[in-house]
């Protein structure tokens, strides 16, 4: 044994009621990771989306955020696992849902209103509704059992959106490690800064225009990119900051499939 | 072996069940329409001030100390039902004895090992009865019409040994043997007054007077009549039913909770006692002018324990208040085989059952009752046409995805904004949203959609899909033209 592996083991030893294995470095679990569903996606992530922690995709309207979202729900529900769609604005549509391939009945979907709760005059600002799906999100965090909750506040605008406490995201970090929940925010700017292990950030792509093959001009597919601004699952133990990756994949509708 | 088990007094003891403290005082349960309601039934107390069964109010208004209750059928049903539970502990042979009301003889044969000797059992079976808040005589004996006699007759505990009835009812009264009144009078003219001494008559001379009958008398009064036993297959559901009248009007529902809390726990423990659960709660309130207010809780999957059925009833009556004061409550229940579930190492996850239920019901309170659920599409030509389901996620199962790109999706703005649109031939050059005005880069379209037409729900409208920039952002979005109202509106944005 060397001189410094005996240092080591003597003041291993020493610290040991204090500190255990001070001077070992910790082996970090490979994390429990959930398929996206987009192939290029996942090979970008390393394979999905973490369980148990918090991922935040902000971006712009049409970036797509909510196909992303879907598609992974999707892959999860199709594990045979429960999730939970809480719905700020109320703008889901359970025809794309399904077509995304997400089982229907295994999919709990909260769908906030303004009109609701206190009896306050409707305004344009969505704090009611925020407040809803804040406590929405926390009893379905402390209920437990779902693979996957989203919390969809895409219409939300930044600055209401930066004006939830700090704590909350802490929070819910904690409870979705506890309940072992992928916790998904989808935002139009990011909001919850280092409490989200994954970071995307979803940029619009290079516009692929409308196909005009037949007699009139036909909407059929998109091309969407995102950048990945944070993993804290990469398992380096020295925090060096990794240059952004990006990924480009592309999103077709309904009716193209048909064609 | 038969134990009989007789409540003295039935009506007077089932009508104060629910009100202990006027046990001591004297009281009548008055039956028949006012006013010319009678007495019915009355305690000892109230007999000995001089009260008779038969008596008109008028007359019970002159005993000052006398408190009148009407008779209520249900509080007799609610007394039928808690003597029977009682009885079922002690088997599960059980036949009302129709002429004594309340009166219940169970076949104990075989019941030693269980609860010790005829004795032992009889004591056990009389401390029950008690503890379910009546008073009771209890007789055992080989003989059926010896049991249900020697019970009517003498207080307390009474075990005969076998082949010593004739003896045990010998010192009774006829009355014992529940005589028709000719017969009784009949016997009073012979100077025939116990069971002894009507036994003691030849049966040859006492059937040649009195005919078939005579025969079956002199049987009962040796404590020989046979007895072939139909034992009753009570409906359990229907006495699945706890009742509860308030002093005074209560508005509050925490204060109420402390009364359903309890009343959950007993029909609980009447179901536990058959290895049941509880599957649909009916809570029917009784308000203040005579309305009703009725909810009825029924969990996915059929639970057995008081804090989640307690919260499920306090959240649905949360959510749906009762809009006078609450005078009296009544729950039902509704029985079911208990959710077992064999859970797998390496399932998938899923909530709990019985917590997603109370969640649930937090959230249909938070966000209302049509808030919370699955989707499930319509089989209708209407875009975006579906309807809430109650969330029941089905067991877990891996199921294999099909391979196909990924849909773009659309969100749906609920309800649809009005826009402003420039066209040129007939094609969108222009929109205005939000205050906001964008140039349409691509547009494609129109596609003509309509429903309906054949009622007044009929729709119709043009649909495009554009693509939308301005100075600061770009949008991928569906609008449509109504061509009735002449608006144009945006459907949803793709996402």
């Amino acid at each position: 044994m060397g001189l410094a592996a005996a240092i080591r083991v003597q003041v291993e030893a020493t610290l040991a009621q204090r500190v255990p294995a001070a001077l070992t470095l910790k082996i970090k679990q490979a994390p429990e990771l959930f398929s996206t569903g987009i192939a290029e996606v996942d090979a970008m992530l390393g394979g999905g989306i973490p369980r148990s922690s918090i991922t935040e995709v902000s971006g712009a309207s049409s970036t797509g955020k909510t196909s992303f979202a879907l598609s992974a729900v999707a892959s999860i529900t199709q594990l045979g696992n429960a999730c939970a769609w809480v719905d700020i604005s109320d703008a889901l549509s359970p025809e794309a849902t399904a077509a995304a391939g997400v089982e229907l009945r295994r999919l709990l979907w909260l769908r906030m209103s303004a009109e609701r709760g206190k009896k306050v005059k409707v305004t344009d600002k969505p704090w009611s509704r925020l407040e809803q799906g804040l406590k929405a999100t926390d009893l379905l965090l402390q209920t437990g059992g779902f693979g996957a909750i989203v919390l969809d506040m895409s219409d939300v605008l930044p600055q209401h959106a930066r004006r939830i406490p700090l704590g909350t995201w802490y929070r819910f970090r904690l409870a979705a490690e506890h309940a072992r929940t992928a916790l998904i925010f989808l935002t139009q700017s990011p909001c919850a800064s280092s409490c989200a292990t994954l970071a995307l950030r979803c940029e619009p792509a290079a516009a692929i225009p409308f196909s005009s093959s037949g007699e009139t001009p036909l909407f059929e597919r998109q091309q969407y990119e995102f950048a990945r601004e944070r993993n804290r699952n990469e398992g380096s133990p020295f925090l060096q900051r990794k240059p952004t990756q990006r990924v480009c994949w592309p999103a077709e509708t309904l009716w193209s499939r048909v064609r | 072996m038969y134990a009989v088990l007789h409540p003295s007094n039935f009506f007077a003891q089932a009508a104060v069940h629910q009100r202990p403290e006027l046990r001591k005082k004297p009281f009548v349960v008055l039956d028949g329409e006012p006013p010319s309601e009678t007495v019915f039934a009355a305690n000892n107390s109230a007999r000995s001030l001089g009260v008779e069964i038969g008596m008109t109010r008028l007359h019970v208004e002159a005993f000052s100390e006398v408190i009148a209750l009407r008779r209520v059928i249900e509080h007799e049903h609610t007394a039928h039902a808690s003597l029977h539970h009682v009885a079922c502990m002690f088997s599960p042979r059980i036949e009302l004895v129709e002429e004594r009301p309340g009166t219940y003889a169970l076949d104990v044969s075989g019941m030693d090992l269980l609860y010790g000797d005829a004795g032992q059992l009889a004591n056990k079976l009389r401390q029950s009865v008690m503890t379910a808040g009546f008073l009771a005589n209890v007789a055992v004996a080989e003989n059926f019409h010896a049991a249900v006699s020697l019970a009517s007759s003498r207080t307390g505990v009474s075990v005969v040994p076998p082949g010593g009835e004739a003896h045990a009812i010998g010192q009774l009264p006829l009355t014992a043997l529940h005589l028709t009144p000719e017969h009784e009078a009949t016997f009073a003219t012979w100077g025939i007054r116990t069971c002894a001494d009507l036994a003691a008559l030849a049966e040859t001379e006492l059937i040649s007077r009195l005919g078939q009958v005579g025969k079956k008398l002199h049987s009962l009064a040796c404590g020989t009549w046979p007895h072939l036993m139909f034992p009753m297959e009570a409906s359990f559901e229907a006495g699945l039913v706890e009742r509860m009248e308030l002093d005074f009007p209560v508005e509050e529902l925490e204060r109420l909770l402390f009364l359903i809390s309890r009343m959950t726990t007993t029909l609980l423990e009447r179901v536990r006692g058959k290895a049941r659960a509880i599957a649909a709660l009916r809570v029917i309130l009784r308000l203040d002018g005579g309305a009703q207010h009725e909810r009825t809780v029924r969990p996915a999957l059929p639970l057995q324990d008081t804090p989640t059925l307690l919260k499920l009833i306090q959240l649905d009556l949360e959510t749906h208040p009762p809009c006078a004061a609450i005078l009296g409550l009544e729950l039902h229940a509704q029985s079911a085989v208990p959710y077992r579930a064999q859970h797998g190492l390496f399932l998938p996850q899923s909530p709990e059952p019985g917590q997603l239920e109370v969640m649930l019901a937090r959230m249909r309170k938070l966000l209302g009752e049509k808030r919370v659920g699955s989707p499930e599409l319509t089989d209708d030509h209407r875009p975006n046409a579906f309807r809430m389901v109650p969330f029941a996620p089905p067991q877990p199962r891996r199921n294999e995805r099909p391979s196909l790109s990924t849909p773009i999706a659309l969100r749906v703005s609920r309800p649809p904004q009005m826009v402003g649109v420039a066209l040129t031939n007939q094609v969108p050059v222009r929109v205005f949203w939000d205050g906001a005005s964008y140039v349409v880069r691509d547009a494609a379209g129109p596609v003509r959609v309509s429903g309906q037409w054949w009622s007044e729900a009929n729709w119709c409208r043009e649909e495009w899909d554009v693509r939308l920039e301005n100075a600061s952002a770009e949008r991928l979005c569906r609008i449509a033209f109504d061509p009735r109202s002449r608006c144009w509106y945006v459907q949803g944005t793709y996402d």
